[in-house]
């Protein structure tokens, strides 16, 4: 969680301060990259060994340049651009494999641009952070009416003061930044406030002010994306939503993805009427298909409305401030606020990335191999401005991944296998592994487990919220190929089970396990029957059958 | 949990008569581990009988119930007060995210305590249904066993029924059990507790253990002032003692006052209450004072002598590792056998059971790494070892991984509340031995934990895990540096 922070510990200080002191001299181009991939090859337990080998390089080349490969001198080892999540972790990581690193990052803002950002980056200060914290706030209008059925009562209706929210929210904003650059700057990250833009495969400009790296890292983070629209300027993104001065009366969410659905659950809960409009059929595109009609319809039950297959054409300001929102099947008018929650772009304009010649893909994503490495070697790219898996912990995984590779000679591949995630839906989504129609398609025989059940706190509650838990078992392996669950606590009870599954654990594994009772994760390991069991080897002819087949109850 | 078992009401009715007997198998006790068995025997085609005392909220003697200690009188009900009693704190923490409330919270005891004794009533009747549907032949009365394959029913009219069977279950499960000292029938047990008409305001419990620590948790998250006397320096013996501290510290932060190593030694009946005095001559008044000064098997009336079924001193059913008793053809699960009474253990063995006996695949539960809560607030969740157990049993030296940190509700709430979690690794073979998390969800947390710790991870492979953010379960994947490393002098290994 990113409120607790252990100080990083150095792991070898007196090189550490040797390198800061001493200038250091390396050749180019990236001999000790070579190096690194060279040492792949040795046994691991050589490992320790081999780093002192290089340090004492290191200090050789640094006292005595004999000529035999053209040296220069860099101002730092790495040079980072951006100090959101990947880029922190990078950047402490490599500086306490004893590196010189710097970081370059805009200053704090609550809502991002060309010229705001602040240390600790989109997870922090315009991501998951506010995000949960605003969910916590938000949850508690559902707790009110579930502590009614558990004896509680209210005088006068709970009322929310939206200021003391926003400022509680932001006080703890700006502790949390603070508490990212101490851990910068105790691992011996030099910090320089300002926008960077890379001159030269080597070279980093931030306001002017010209820096010389080894290796530069490029870790931008994305920024919400607005369609361009006739009306948008009065719309809001993501950023804004997370800290507007007052209560939305009436909220039109613009999206279908998770952004669309958290924000949804965060208004509603805290009494805004909430509009959300979707150009598909269903929310969470890219989820497992059962989960999607669930969501959507525990959603719906706690107040929200869907308008489905319906796509924004403009939006018109009336006289008295309101705002409608014209789509392709009619006009809704009275709207406080507009939010689009349509994606998210790369930051990766006027990056200079053009003319140093690092390659991007067509929506501005950085293009890079698997270890993170861009066109230009020199130059590295972690996190949303990849567009790999855009999660705080896989920025985590990239960053820590590249420090490894590029500093401590193990090139060290990020694994994307089984990474698990969550949407803080009201109910919450858990998810790891593929989605049941993924699993078909990739192993074709599965055995589908599922769950849909009232959880005690309901039955007492006597509200509507229900469950729902599956489990996708591959048939030729037993092994279980996909969890997935949406309901209260979801992304708590999924990090277990996703450590089993990256495991790669078996469906009998998990009917080994004894059931923590009474809890609604326990309910994953007491699946006998299988739901349905797809088959889709050549004796079916090719017929996929969603067949319901309840073995023998045991 | 009772809801889930109405998705697997399969059955297979294929009747094997057993010409001799009257019933393949008769079950003495409707509880978790004897429907378990009964159920699932009869799906193996057995001609199964069960019966179970009428029911009751509060159990003695006499009274019972369908469902057993989880359903009305344990599991079910506690957790429901729980629920009711985790709100008074959820509420102080909305008024920092903006929510105005009104000064003084309203509670209504009588509202929770009629909803939850439906809600048992409910489960009672699915229980029945259950049985019914697979096919189980329901006797109300009580059960007694008059030879090796006899049992004697006296129905709620007195009259008897004896019926022959090829197997006899015991799973009787176990009562609470009063400490002998003066004026201790002022006192109440856990039954009691749960069905109380009016919320004490002033409330002692008696006990060190987990149903003290729960009950405590409920009434002071109600509202009452709870004085906790328990024998040892911390409660929850046997528990890793690190959290022992931190369940003992989080109690005391939430109001509940400690008094460890003390003892409780007359009860007095006054007009202002029961006075309690304890043995550092302390006195304190009490509406109510519980007593959670543990459990005894339900073994006494069973008429066990007679046919010589071995008791141990406990007066447990001595059972041998496919559940089988000293009489070939009786068994035993669950509470009566008191291995690990819990109800998931219960279902475990009755299911082991049914398999062995009906099922012709010889089962022997296996309890390793048996997670398990205490539903204090917050809860507590554990699985494996703790870090006294590792130490001790450890070939190798014990790396301990620890992660204290102020769960991110808590950032603006203002809850002064540490979540605290804990990894016991053997630094040799890498395996987590174990797993323990005080703080909130930490049951719902620990489940998916304890499959990976079942088969054995490594601290590699948590450490490979990407986490989820942002949780609290994710610490539990995060943790790189150890807190701790306890070096283990090797056994020796020279003398057998």
């Amino acid at each position: 969680m990113a409120t607790s922070f252990t100080a990083p510990k150095l792991s070898s200080p007196t090189f550490q301060t040797l390198c800061r002191n001493l200038p250091v001299f390396v050749p180019i181009p990236n001999t000790l990259y070579s190096v690194s991939r060279h040492h792949q090859r040795h046994h691991h337990r050589l490992q320790l060994q081999q780093q002192r080998q290089r340090r004492l390089l290191f200090v050789v080349r640094a006292e005595s340049n004999n000529g035999s490969e053209p040296l220069r001198h860099y101002d730092f080892d790495l040079f980072t651009i951006g100090a959101g999540s990947g880029g922190v972790r990078a950047s402490r990581f490599a500086a306490n494999f004893g590196a010189s690193v710097a970081v370059c990052e805009l200053p704090f803002s609550t809502i991002s641009s060309e010229t705001t950002g602040g240390v600790g980056g989109t997870c922090v200060l315009r991501g998951c952070v506010p995000k949960k914290l605003m969910v916590y706030a938000s949850k508690y209008s559902h707790e009110f009416d579930e502590s009614n059925g558990f004896g509680w009562k209210y005088d006068t209706e709970p009322k929310h003061d939206w200021s003391t929210l926003m400022a509680n929210k932001n006080a703890e904003l700006r502790r949390l930044t603070g508490i990212y650059k101490n851990i910068l700057g105790n691992a011996g990250v030099t910090l320089i406030e300002g926008r960077g833009k890379i001159v030269d495969p080597h070279t980093v400009d931030v306001d002017g002010k010209l820096y010389t790296a080894r290796h530069i890292l490029i870790s931008v983070g994305g920024r919400p994306f607005i369609p361009d629209i006739p009306g948008s300027e009065y719309a809001i993104d993501s950023d804004a939503a997370l800290d507007l001065p007052s209560k939305p009366e009436k909220i039109a969410i613009v999206g279908g993805g998770y952004i669309a659905l958290e924000f949804a659950g965060i208004f509603n809960g805290l009494q805004s009427e909430v509009h959300v409009f979707i150009r598909q059929k269903k929310v969470l595109r890219g989820f497992d298909e059962e989960i999607r009609d669930f969501v959507g319809e525990q959603v719906s039950l706690r107040g929200i409305k869907f308008h489905i297959e319906e796509s924004p054409q403009a939006i018109v300001k009336s006289a008295d401030g309101s705002l409608s929102l014209k789509t392709n099947k009619g006009t809704i008018k009275g709207f406080s606020h507009i939010m689009f929650a349509t994606g998210r772009r790369p930051n990766t304009k006027n990056l200079g990335l053009e003319s140093v010649g690092v390659k991007m893909s067509s929506n501005g994503s950085i293009e890079v191999d698997e270890y993170s490495r861009t066109t230009v070697p020199s130059i590295w790219a972690v996190g949303d401005a990849t567009d790999r898996i855009n999660l705080t912990p896989v920025a985590l995984m990239e960053g820590g991944a590249l420090a490894k590779t590029i500093f401590q000679n193990e090139p060290t591949k990020p694994d994307y296998r089984a990474v698990p995630s969550a949407v803080f839906s009201q109910p919450p989504i858990g998810q790891v592994g593929l989605t049941e129609e993924q699993a078909m398609k990739d192993y074709g025989d599965i055995d589908v487990y599922t769950a849909n059940f009232r959880p005690l706190k309901a039955t007492l509650s006597g509200l509507p919220d229900r469950v729902f838990m599956k489990l996708i078992v591959c048939v030729k392996t037993n092994k279980v190929l996909g969890l997935h669950m949406c309901g209260d606590d979801s992304a708590e009870i999924t990090q277990g089970y996703a450590v089993a599954i990256k495991a790669g654990l078996t469906k009998a594994d998990f009917d080994a396990t004894v059931g923590i009772h009474p809890t609604s994760a326990e309910e994953f390991v007491t699946m006998r029957t299988p739901t349905r069991k797809i088959r889709q080897g050549p004796e079916s002819e090719g017929k996929m059958g969603h067949e319901a087949k309840a073995a023998a109850g045991v | 949990m009772a809801r889930k078992i109405l998705v697997d009401e399969e059955m297979d009715q294929t009747n094997k008569e057993e010409a001799h007997y009257d019933f393949d198998l008769f079950v003495i006790g409707a509880g978790s581990g004897g429907v378990r068995a009964a159920r699932f025997s009869a799906n193996f085609g057995a001609k199964v009988g069960i019966c179970e005392l009428p029911f009751h909220p509060i159990s003695s003697e006499v009274i019972g119930g369908v469902g057993g200690t989880c359903v009305i009188r344990g599991c079910v009900p506690k957790k429901i007060l729980v629920y009711g009693a985790t709100f008074g704190g959820e509420l102080e923490d909305a008024r920092n995210y903006g929510w105005e409330l009104n000064e003084k919270l309203d509670f209504n005891w009588k509202k929770l305590l009629h909803k939850k004794t439906d809600e048992i009533i409910r489960l009672n009747g699915i229980y029945k249904r259950l049985l019914s549907n697979a096919g189980v032949k329901l006797f109300e009365g009580e059960g007694k066993i008059v030879g090796p394959n006899e049992v004697e029913l006296t129905q709620l009219d007195g009259t008897k029924l004896s019926y022959s069977a090829k197997h006899i279950l015991i799973a009787t499960g176990s009562r609470a059990h009063r400490p002998l000292i003066p004026g201790q029938e002022l006192g109440i047990t856990s039954d009691e507790a749960l069905s109380l008409e009016d919320l004490p305001k002033r409330a002692v419990v008696f006990g060190g253990g987990y149903i003290a620590v729960e009950f405590a948790s409920i009434w002071r998250g109600l509202g009452a002032d709870v004085n906790l006397f328990f024998r040892r320096e911390l409660p929850l013996r046997g528990f890793d003692d690190e959290m022992r501290a931190v369940v003992a510290r989080n109690l005391e932060a939430r109001g509940v006052n400690l008094h460890a190593q003390t003892n409780l030694t007359e009860l007095v009946k006054t007009d202002n209450g029961i006075k309690v005095i304890t043995d550092h001559g302390e006195e304190f008044i009490a509406d109510v004072v519980l007593f959670a000064t543990g459990r005894l098997p339900n073994s006494k009336r069973l008429n066990l002598e007679a046919v010589g079924v071995e008791l141990d001193n406990t007066g447990a059913v001595k059972v041998d590792e496919y559940s089988r008793t000293n009489i070939p053809s009786i068994w035993a699960v669950g509470d009566v056998t008191n291995r690990m009474n819990l109800t998931p253990v219960a279902l475990m063995e009755g299911t082991c059971f049914a398999k062995t006996v009906f099922g012709g695949e010889s089962s022997k539960a296996d309890y390793s790494n048996i997670p398990c809560a205490v539903f204090s607030i917050p809860p507590l969740s554990v699985v494996g070892l703790s870090e006294e157990q590792a130490i001790e049993q450890a070939n190798s030296d014990v790396l301990v991984f620890t992660s204290t940190f102020n769960p991110m509700k808590n950032t603006i709430s203002g809850r002064q509340e540490k979540t605290v979690m804990k990894l016991v690794v053997d630094q040799e073979t890498d395996k987590v031995l174990g797993a323990s998390m005080c703080g909130p969800d930490s049951p719902e947390i620990m489940q998916g934990i304890a499959v990976a710790l079942k088969c054995g991870a490594t601290k590699a492979q948590f450490d490979c895990t990407v986490g989820i953010h942002p949780s609290a379960a994710e610490e539990f994947v995060t943790m790189r540096s150890v807190s701790r490393r306890i070096t283990v002098s090797r056994k020796s290994k020279t003398n057998p």
